[in-house]
């Protein structure tokens, strides 16, 4: 009797030519017009190798750490490569900077970082903050080293040289300086990332679709649905995992396409991507098969529920620019908490930008009760065997 | 025979309007019952609450001798419903939705395979076993919506105005059709306000109203309920005044109306009533057209029992 439901509930829906193009055809427009929009955007903001000076005074001679850091920000064609640095005297790179070949200087004097820079911008930010977070490492390796003697232990040149290593990668690693420097990582990434929720979450369609067949107040189907002696729940869950099975073919053209097509890089860790998409998918569904339950409207009415409650979840989650992600994640962290939209966004977020899985797995199990809390109240819902007028 | 179902007392209220008023009534097994009303005289609701679909205020329905519940289940295996609105998925072929809504029913494939082959034929659909119910006329339509109620050979079939909007040829494959199954065994509850259909393949009738039992019997039992016993239409032109008041007290009459171009005149006993009737006319030499004896009809009966036509 499932396999009678499922086969087809499965005909039904691959033969419904509306819901074919919002669940196939739409997200592959949707992305298609992301990467002709976006791409060129990211092309033209995407931020050089910053030509600095370096003055090379004593000071600077003799301060094994600064002449590092900035040795290694400087080494060319690497992927950490942020400034492409001259070594000059203070005179030099005054004329540089007025001939504007260089967008700054720095120069330690008297102990003091100092950065000279003719004008504001993205560039000469980047430069005050690598310099502000050098000038910070280096006081916390004099902080550690003191502290080492107080306790009795002479620092040894190789154990300060490590500390300023790992403090220097930090830099390295600000999410700030490395989104802006990195040519691999792109926001364009966020725009694909909600365009899979979406995706997912339309899920919901199929879902509300395939049950509002089984529903005796929802459809003359489903009052023949109900009349027969097969359980109601057994037909819905029949349609459902055929909704399920329809929706996941969709993300997987989604994925094809976008990889084959238009060259979307989702970086290495496929299995963790199928895995949050699977569960982002049953989201959808659950959001779906409890608003055709549990919401008493006509199915138009649910319809735009459903559409609404996904175009939102995914405007804030930063399908129309990533700001609105980051302003709703600092203003009201409790919004994306709950927003399903967001927590695939995120998931794959986090997966692509940090290599620890805490935040990955964090959304996974907030899908995972998101989708469970939904679906037992749809079950809940289904109890119902009565209805006061249909 | 055996009473497949027995209705005591149903009423369900809708707020403050009585939908159906303690209504009782039993089927019999082999029979066909019909349900006759205008629109909104509960018949309908009726059948949704013998269905247990609908919530109801007080009463009790059993069918096959136990109480009808939403999870009866062996009861709902042995009935089949066919709705008033088409209920087919437009995304299935004709045999499709058959197999479907049968395979509700019947799991066995090569079962079901025959019994959905007997169901097209009951509804003459062997021509359009591929076609999507939206390349379907009307009345193919309506007999695709039957197929799909009835190709599990069920016991009991409740028929919820299956004829409305259909061409007169596919309305006579219907009625054929409830007969034909009606031969094979199943009892059936056929709701209609087409008195015609009523007296074509009823053998017992409920007039209801408002949600009210108006009167249940025979087609003849009910027409017996009827204020006239024949009805005789004359048509002439120009009659007189006078002619009128004496024919009006020709005897047996109940009641004489003119018009201008027909002559209507009720009689409370139906015998002999023309010849009389054709005599005056002979003597006072006036001339018709057409002159015809009818019998009451069941519209006759309700307009009698309520004031207005069933198709008010």
């Amino acid at each position: 009797m499932l396999l009678h439901n499922f086969c087809y509930a499965l005909r039904v829906l691959f033969r419904d030519r509306m819901l074919i193009f919002w669940t196939y055809a739409f997200p592959i427009i949707l992305g298609t017009f992301f990467s002709l929009a976006f791409s060129n955007i990211e092309n033209s903001e995407r931020l050089a190798v910053i030509d600095i000076a370096v003055v090379e005074n004593e000071e600077f001679t003799a301060s094994t750490l600064w002449k590092e850091a900035m040795a290694g920000l400087s080494k060319e064609d690497t992927e950490e490569q942020l400034f492409s640095t001259r070594y000059t005297t203070e005179g030099e790179a005054k004329e540089l900077l007025a001939a504007k070949e260089i967008t700054g200087y720095f120069k330690l004097s008297d102990g003091e970082a100092q950065v000279v820079v003719a004008s504001s911008g993205m560039e000469e930010t980047v430069l005050q903050y690598a310099v502000t977070e050098i000038a910070q490492t280096e006081k916390m390796i004099g902080q550690v080293a003191e502290y080492q003697i107080s306790q009795g232990v002479m620092p040894t040149e190789e154990s300060l040289k490590k500390l300023s290593e790992e403090v220097l990668g930090q830099v390295q690693q600000e999410e700030g300086i490395r989104d802006a420097s990195n040519g691999r990582l792109s926001y364009t990434m966020v725009e694909f990332y909600t365009l899979i929720a979406m995706t997912c979450l339309y899920g919901g369609m199929l879902g509300m679709t395939v049950v509002n067949q089984n529903l005796a107040n929802m459809s003359h189907k489903g009052k023949r649905v109900v009349v027969g002696p097969t359980k109601k729940r057994l037909v819905i869950l029949g349609s459902t995992l055929a909704g399920y099975v329809a929706q996941l073919l969709g993300i997987a053209l989604l994925f094809a396409y976008t990889v084959f097509v238009l060259q979307v890089d989702y970086g290495n860790r496929l299995p963790l991507i199928v895995l949050i998409t699977l569960v982002g998918c049953l989201a959808g569904l659950a959001m779906g098969i409890a608003a055709a339950v549990l919401i008493k409207a006509s199915e138009n009415t649910k319809i735009g529920v459903m559409l609404s409650v996904t175009m939102l979840g995914c405007f804030l989650s930063g399908m129309m620019g990533i700001t609105m992600k980051y302003i709703i994640d600092k203003h009201l962290p409790l919004v994306n908490r709950l927003n399903p939209a967001n927590m695939i966004t995120d998931g794959l977020y986090a997966l692509y930008y940090y290599d620890t899985l805490e935040r990955y797995w964090f959304d996974v199990i907030s899908l995972l009760v998101f989708a469970g809390l939904l679906l037992a109240a749809a079950m809940f819902g289904l109890r119902r065997q009565k209805y006061d007028s249909i | 025979m055996e009473a497949i179902i027995e209705v005591k007392h149903l009423t369900k209220e809708y707020k403050q309007v009585k939908a159906i008023d303690d209504l009782s009534f039993e089927v019999k097994e082999g029979e066909i019952l019909g349900l006759l009303g205008p629109n909104g005289s509960g018949k309908s609701t009726t059948i949704n609450c013998m269905l247990s679909l609908l919530q109801f205020s007080g009463g009790s329905i059993e069918m096959f001798g136990q109480e009808m519940k939403p999870d009866a289940y062996e009861i709902k295996r042995k009935i089949g419903v066919v709705f008033q609105d088409v209920a087919v998925f437009d995304e299935l072929t004709v045999y499709e939705n058959i197999d479907y809504f049968c395979g509700l029913y019947i799991k066995d494939k090569e079962t079901r395979g025959q019994y959905i082959k007997e169901a097209v034929a009951l509804a003459g659909l062997e021509e359009y076993q591929k076609f999507r119910p939206k390349q379907l006329s009307g009345g193919l339509l309506r007999r695709l919506n039957i197929a799909c109620g009835i190709a599990h050979k069920p016991k009991l079939i409740f028929l919820d105005e299956p004829t409305v909007a259909v061409d007169p040829q596919s309305r006579n494959h219907i009625l054929d059709g409830i007969k034909a199954l009606r031969k094979a065994g199943a009892t059936i509850v056929y709701t209609t306000h087409y008195m015609e259909e009523v007296e074509l393949i009823c053998d017992r009738v409920i007039i209801l109203d408002k949600g009210k039992v108006l009167a249940t019997g025979t087609c003849d039992e009910l027409k017996e309920l009827a204020k006239a016993d024949e009805k005789v239409t004359v048509e002439v032109t120009g009659l007189r005044e006078e002619y009128l008041e004496e024919i009006r007290k020709l005897g047996q009459i109940d009641q004489a109306s003119y018009d201008g171009t027909s002559l209507v005149i009720h009689y409370q006993k139906g015998k002999n009533n023309l010849l009389t009737l054709i005599e005056y006319l002979k003597t006072k030499e006036i001339y018709y057209s057409k002159i015809y004896s009818e019998r009451p009809t069941l519209n006759d009966v309700f307009l009698d029992l309520t004031g207005k036509e069933l198709r008010d």
